[in-house]
């Protein structure tokens, strides 16, 4: 029943509409109070509860976290020439998104905003690649894909200015190795994305390698950056330099006469090593057939490898040295010593023979050394005995991987005494039986060159961090294996085997110097290891100055012809050894040339020169008289030798 | 329906003879201008959102100027890297020396060394800034501890 409206003045209507009244204030202040509520709830639930996620969403949104690579460090030679560095090149990827038309979430459709031929038709001939081939990659059903990684930063620059729909370009550092080949097997390489895969880019990337940082970008919905927003910039560390001990000249003159030795003995290989006596510093390490690890590539993967430090074989006479070493510091023998030498020996059901026939002999252990006789030395050896034999030669470093810890490195092969048989003493005595690696023999004498202390050959100098200063690294192991006067005693020897009138190694004498070195010449085993090919290792490992030895060759040459150690190694030896001398400014021993005497030599050599660039000349003439070549060839001949 | 009381009435108090009359001197009101207050509020308003933009554009340009000084140290960086590779590899020494023998150089002759019969009175006397020193190069890192 509808009310009826109070009528005003009275009583009983006043009553009515401050009811009313407050009636609807009550319903009004309780809608108040439930949105008040419900707004604290909500509110306690976006700032309290929720906060944090909702915080990490904005920020998600919003923010741009870019990785910035962190540059590798460099790898110098010892005198701070660069070997391996990284610089900025460019790399092209594409959107294939682009050249297929899409939807949007709304469901509208999205025309594609270029033509993958079209693109792929005009970056073919910038990249060099087969348009059809970079069409296919354009077309892939994928978001990103790489076109072209690490090409020339103004290749990259070239491309991004063309504007290409579903195009970009990237920055990212590219290793390289400025050098070439120059110690490409020691240095190694890395990948493409900046790991070490090999050599001391592999044994030392965590120093290398550096650690990446962040650039945290605000940007605006549509994706531009906010100039005043945040930006929170951790700048990547940079990765530690590392500096060797390699020396780039002497590594270089190596590097050819390894070369030069594979080509004009059409050997398998060649290896050779230059170490510092004292520091242990290795000063080169080549190995030929070389290897440009900028173009790895294209390269043999059997090229890669350090044969110095993987490759191991049997040391054959040089090992002699080592054997004798070992007597005259047990005292079995004297410096003084001389004995009985037949030119064959019958042990163990096997005859050990001289290399030349002789007839029976009284030598001394100079004579044997400088004869390399292998009947005097295995009599050496049986008055020593298996155990104190093999003990020696592992203190020499025989049968265990030096310190270098360089990838791959071979520990050589040397078994216990306990399992030797009834031929391995005499075997093992001149250098059979045995096998290590190039690094492993130049280390031995290089223990002989330190007067008998061994240290630990190493190719690392030290770091350098930003401060572009040199952090050295601890020095290396050292201990003593035999005395000083045992060693100079065996290095009179070994110079005796260089300089003597029988001695075997006359081929690696270096004017100005007295050389102290060994040769070897080894059978190779078989691949299965029983038996032996027909092919042969070539050795000459020395030292020099001999009185007070600075440095260590060591020459390894795999298959060569002829096969010799005295004639194919020794050369090799002495042009290295007369490089390094020169190199390190040895001075020379002994008188040298008087000024007048050296002026008149100079001045003769000069006339040879001259007189062969004439004949060669007269000889270029005659030919093009006679019409054997055109003027153009005739024409290099004229040029000043 | 709840009843409304009406509000009490107080007796309104009576006068005493005995007390004076409770006059005093009271101020001018005081007239508040609102178009002032108005006029100033805008105006702080007004230099506040000023403020507020000028400091953003400021931020802003640093911001802008900041990053073009970054891509400049950028390109520095990445022509240093590149020219500190191209002197290693025009230093090479196979380059170098295939340099050289397309000059027309040739290998040296046997070594030779001589023996002075009395020092030169210039021994010793050359100043250390002529002697070659590999540190010396700007583009090589300090490899000795004494420097």
């Amino acid at each position: 029943m509808p009310r009826t409206r109070p009528r005003a003045g009275t009583g009983s209507t006043l009553r009515s509409g401050d009811e009313l009244a407050i009636r609807r204030i009550r319903w009004t202040l309780a809608i108040f109070a439930v949105l008040v509520v419900a707004s604290t709830v909500k509110l306690v639930q976006i700032q309290v509860v929720d906060a944090a996620d909702l915080a990490a969403v904005g920020e998600r949104q919003r923010a741009r976290t870019l990785e910035l690579p962190a540059s590798r460090g460099r790898i110098y030679d010892r005198d701070g020439d660069v070997l391996a560095t990284s610089i900025q090149a460019a790399t092209i990827y594409a959107d294939p998104r682009a050249y297929r038309g899409t939807r949007t979430p709304e469901g509208r459709e999205v025309p594609p905003a270029g033509e993958a031929a079209v693109v792929a038709d005009r970056l073919a001939p910038l990249l060099d690649a087969d348009p059809a081939a970079l069409r296919e990659r354009l077309e892939q059903d994928r978001h990103f894909v790489y076109l072209a990684r690490q090409v020339d930063h103004e290749l990259g620059e070239e491309i991004a200015a063309l504007e290409l729909p579903g195009i970009g370009v990237l920055t990212e550092p590219e290793r390289v190795y400025p050098a070439g080949t120059l110690a490409g097997q020691v240095v190694g390489f890395t990948d493409i994305d900046a790991q070490g895969l090999q050599g001391l880019e592999a044994r030392y990337d965590h120093v290398l390698a550096g650690e990446p940082g962040t650039l945290l970008l605000e940007r605006a919905p549509g994706g531009l950056d906010i100039a005043s927003g945040i930006r929170e910039l951790e700048p990547p560390v940079v990765g530690t330099d590392v500096v060797l001990t390699l020396d780039r000249d002497i590594q270089h003159v190596a590097e050819l006469a390894a070369d030069d030795a594979l080509e004009r003995y059409e050997a398998r290989g060649a290896s050779i090593v230059v170490t510092e006596v004292g520091t242990g510093d290795v000063l080169a390490m080549a190995s030929a057939p070389g290897f440009d690890p900028n173009h790895r590539g294209d390269e043999d993967p059997a090229d890669r490898r350090n044969r110095a430090v993987t490759d191991v074989f049997e040391p054959g006479s040089t090992q002699k040295a080592l054997t004798v070493a070992a007597a005259l510091e047990e005292g079995v023998v004297e410096p003084t010593t001389t004995m009985e030498v037949e030119d064959t020996i019958r042990i163990g059901g096997s005859t050990f023979s001289d290399v030349s026939r002789h007839e029976t002999e009284t030598w001394s252990l100079h004579q044997i050394m400088e004869r390399s006789s292998n009947v005097g030395t295995i009599q050496i050896a049986q008055e020593l005995g298996e155990e104190r034999l093999e003990s020696y030669l592992r203190e020499f470093g025989y049968g265990q991987p030096t310190d270098l810890g360089f990838p791959g490195e071979s520990g050589g092969l040397l078994m216990p005494h306990t399992e030797w048989w009834g031929t391995s003493l005499p075997t093992i005595a001149i250098g059979h039986g045995v096998a290590v690696s190039l690094v492993q023999l130049a280390n031995s004498y290089g223990t002989l060159a330190n007067d008998g202390v061994a240290v630990s050959p190493r190719l690392v100098r030290g770091t350098v961090g930003e401060d572009g200063r040199l952090s050295p690294v601890p020095a290396p192991r050292s201990h003593r294996v035999v005395s000083s006067e045992t060693a100079a005693t065996v290095r009179d020897m070994l110079e005796d085997a260089v300089s003597g009138e029988f001695g075997t190694g006359g081929l690696a004498r270096v004017e100005g110097f007295q050389v102290a070195g060994k040769t070897g010449t080894a059978r190779k085993p078989l691949e299965d290891g029983r038996g032996y090919s027909d092919q042969y290792v070539a050795t000459f490992v020395g030292m020099a100055p001999a009185h007070d030895p600075r440095v260590v060759v060591a020459v390894m040459i795999d298959e060569p012809y002829p096969f010799y150690g005295g004639l194919v190694a020794a050369p090799v030896f002495a042009e290295v050894m007369e490089a390094a001398l020169l190199a390190l400014r040895v001075p020379p021993e002994g008188s040298g040339t008087d000024l007048s005497t050296a002026v008149r030599l100079a001045a003769e050599h000069a006339e040879l020169l001259a007189e062969e660039a004439v004949a060669e000349a007269d000889a270029a003439a005659e030919a093009v008289e006679t019409g054997q070549v055109d003027g153009a060839e005739a024409g290099g001949a004229d040029d000043p030798p | 329906m709840s009843a409304i009381t009406a509000p009490l009435r107080r007796s309104r108090p009576t006068a005493e003879p005995s007390q004076s009359p409770q006059l005093r001197v009271v101020e001018e009101p005081v007239v508040r201008h609102t178009l002032a207050y108005a006029v100033v509020m805008v105006l702080v308003l007004a230099a506040a959102v000023f403020g507020a933009v000028s400091l953003n554009a400021l931020a802003a340009g640093a911001s802008v100027e900041a990053r073009t000084l970054e891509a400049h140290v950028a390109v520095a960086e990445r022509d240093y890297a590149r020219l500190v590779a191209e002197v290693a590899a025009l230093e090479d020494p196979a380059r170098v020396r295939a340099a050289a023998m397309e000059l027309g150089m040739v290998a040296p002759g046997p070594v030779r060394h001589l023996t002075l019969e009395r020092n030169l009175p210039s021994d010793g006397a050359v100043p250390s800034s002529r002697t070659p020193d590999a540190t010396t190069d700007p583009l090589k890192p300090l490899l000795s501890l004494e420097r």
